[in-house]
């Protein structure tokens, strides 16, 4: 096919191309991730490596599983998140896209609005939200207390004891409600994900649903069986990657640490920064950390697709 | 008649959820423009208070006053290193990863399929894996506190933008590039006076992304900048809720949140059909 002398200059051509991706490999992957490996088996401060580092082989791995109740806490602080709101956010995100998918007029500007708290993502929604969420000042607990005044007196028919006050959720100052506070963030932000959903939709063959109209099948009967079999591999995709970006989830953790008590907000990634960067720099303990975090990712990834092959459906299969 | 009811109930629900998308937005301009006092009451027993009494413009310029130490210079230090280090990002990873990604797509060598097997493992690699390495490295090129470790990492590239561009090259029909070769133009031409020009759209896609992405990122300055002259906005916007983190400077801290996100809000306007656009590339991944 190609010209003689195309091919001889093309193989040495294509490697130069590819030249500045080979030299990021190995300065910012392959040789960090080996340093990496090596420094998790050191105490170390980060410092002097030939003064200051020392052999422990595997304990920093055993502390962490075993005697670490912080890590225990972040590691569960995490989890929870990213598998509650993981799928909340994703639904939320379909349920959009099917609604944005529908021809009515003036599409395009929903679209925009829907879209836009993903756009913004940074430390400012961060700040909008803190204040949203002030359980003293913000708008969310006084919009709960209005709805809260509305259905009392309904309350009151059936219960008797005369409750007045009402359950002032404490949002980010609170242990409990700290999470969720976070998730009703996450799922605000759901753009990125119906983006792929939107994507998606276009793949849904229309005459197939308009036979299935005329087969006198419902809308529900329609969506699970035309619809959802098409959307199923964008699902599984914005499961996994949704379950990755949570659990890696920094900046909210912490920048809204400090409001919250009882570690409700130490995230796993925030625990391993601090060990890493703030003094006394655990830098070999945070290594370990590191690696179990790619281990527990990892799982994770497996497990979604894994479980993929019961309920993801690929064109050209039964 | 069924199919309008459907549509009314739909145009419903998109209404209510726009609101819902919308109100924290609004929110933060109400609580921008407002009097401190005004601020911690328009949501009370009164009910909300949908525009302050009496706008309080001078809020901005008195919130950008604020920021750092010094007036005015702190805010123009930060808006200055987050404008200079998203720029060079953005050229950083266009540049890289549009010539990586042809050579993937259009060149052949020596364990090209080995090579771009590594790559899409290399996604699955978190970041954090490689943080402490990294940091270490560049405190021994002695790069901290300066924009360095966050710019240059750009230049070689970043796997899913290397994916995208590759798989708009495949596209590309064999033809005209082979018209190109026989007619004596090299690879680099070839990418520069072919490649480049028709692929505009990815282009406008990874500058969108990596721009929004460089423009709010958060740990990388957090991590490598130490003094307040080296700060972006997003770090300067922390240290400022930090030293006013009381609810009576919420006014001030909306109204420099707002100003941080004019930028991405006005490139999103602007680039709306290319994000609509990135929807189908979108789909390649997905």
């Amino acid at each position: 096919m190609n010209l003689h002398g195309t091919k001889s200059s093309s193989c040495t051509g294509g490697f130069g191309f590819a030249i500045p991706w080979v030299i990021g490999l190995v300065l910012l992957t392959l040789l960090p991730a080996a340093a990496s490996i090596i420094m998790a088996c050191y105490e170390w401060d980060g410092l002097s490596f030939s003064s200051g580092a020392k052999w422990v082989g595997l304990t920093n791995y055993s502390m962490l599983l075993f005697d670490d109740p912080q890590f225990k806490r972040a590691l569960n602080n995490s989890l929870l998140y990213s598998l509650i709101g993981t799928p909340l956010s994703v639904g939320a995100a379909l349920g959009a896209a099917v609604l944005l998918s529908k021809p009515v007029r003036g599409i395009g500007f929903f679209r925009t609005i829907f879209y836009l708290p993903h756009v913004l993502g940074g430390v400012a929604t961060v700040m909008i939200w803190s204040w949203l969420l002030n359980p003293r000042f913000g708008p969310i607990n006084e919009g709960l207390r209005m709805i809260y005044q509305l259905i009392d007196p309904l309350a009151r028919l059936w219960q008797e004891s005369g409750t007045t006050k009402w359950p002032r959720p404490g949002w980010l100052y609170s242990p409990e409600w700290c999470k969720p506070a976070l998730i009703l963030m996450q799922i605000w932000s759901l753009g990125g994900a119906m983006l792929i959903f939107l994507a998606a939709l276009q793949h849904v063959p229309k005459n197939l649903g308009e036979a299935a109209c005329l087969d006198g099948a419902n809308r529900w009967r329609q969506f699970w069986h035309v619809t959802w079999p098409v959307l199923t591999p964008a699902i599984l995709f914005n499961v996994v990657t949704g379950l990755v970006a949570s659990m890696q989830s920094f900046n909210q953790a912490y920048l809204l640490y400090n409001r919250s008590q009882d570690d409700g907000l130490l995230f796993y990634v925030l625990y391993l920064y601090r060990c890493a960067f703030e003094p006394p720099y655990r830098v070999g303990y945070a290594s370990a950390m590191a690696w179990i975090f790619f281990g527990i990712v990892f799982g994770l990834i497996l497990l979604a697709v894994r479980s993929a092959r019961g309920w993801v459906y690929y064109e050209g299969q039964p | 008649m069924r199919l309008t009811r459907s549509k009314i109930f739909a145009f419903a629900c998109l209404v209510a959820g726009s609101i819902v998308m919308i109100f924290p937005f609004w929110w933060m301009v109400v609580t921008s423009l407002s009097t401190p006092a005004e601020a911690s009451a328009s949501a009370s027993a009164s009910g909300f208070n949908w525009w302050p009494s009496d706008a309080q413009w001078s809020n901005y310029p008195d919130a950008l006053r604020r920021m750092g130490s010094k007036p005015w210079i702190g805010f123009l230090d930060a808006l200055t290193n987050t404008v200079v280090i998203t720029t060079l990002v953005v050229i950083g990873q266009v540049f890289s990863c549009s010539l990586v990604g042809y050579a993937f797509a259009r060149l052949r060598f020596r364990g090209r399929g080995v090579a771009f097997g590594l790559m899409v493992a290399t996604m699955m690699l978190p970041v954090q894996v490689t943080l402490i390495p990294m940091f270490i490295m560049f405190r021994s090129f002695g790069w901290i506190d300066t924009m360095l470790p966050l710019v240059v990492p750009a230049f070689f590239g970043a796997p899913f933008y290397i994916f995208m561009f590759r798989q708009f090259f495949s596209q590309v029909p064999e033809s005209l590039i082979e018209a190109a070769r026989i007619d004596g133009c090299s690879h680099v031409r070839i990418w520069v006076q072919i490649m480049l020009p028709i692929c505009k759209p990815v282009i406008a896609i990874t500058t969108i992304f990596t721009f929004i992405f460089a423009w709010n990122d958060f740990m990388g300055p957090l991590i490598y900048l130490q003094s307040e002259e080296q700060m972006t906005l997003a770090v300067a916007l922390n240290s400022f809720q930090n030293q006013y983190g009381d609810f009576r400077d919420a006014h001030y801290l909306m109204a420099a949140s707002i100003v941080t996100m004019i930028p991405c809000i006005i490139l999103f306007l602007v680039a709306q059909k290319q994000f609509v656009s990135g929807l189908s590339l979108g789909a390649v991944k997905g």
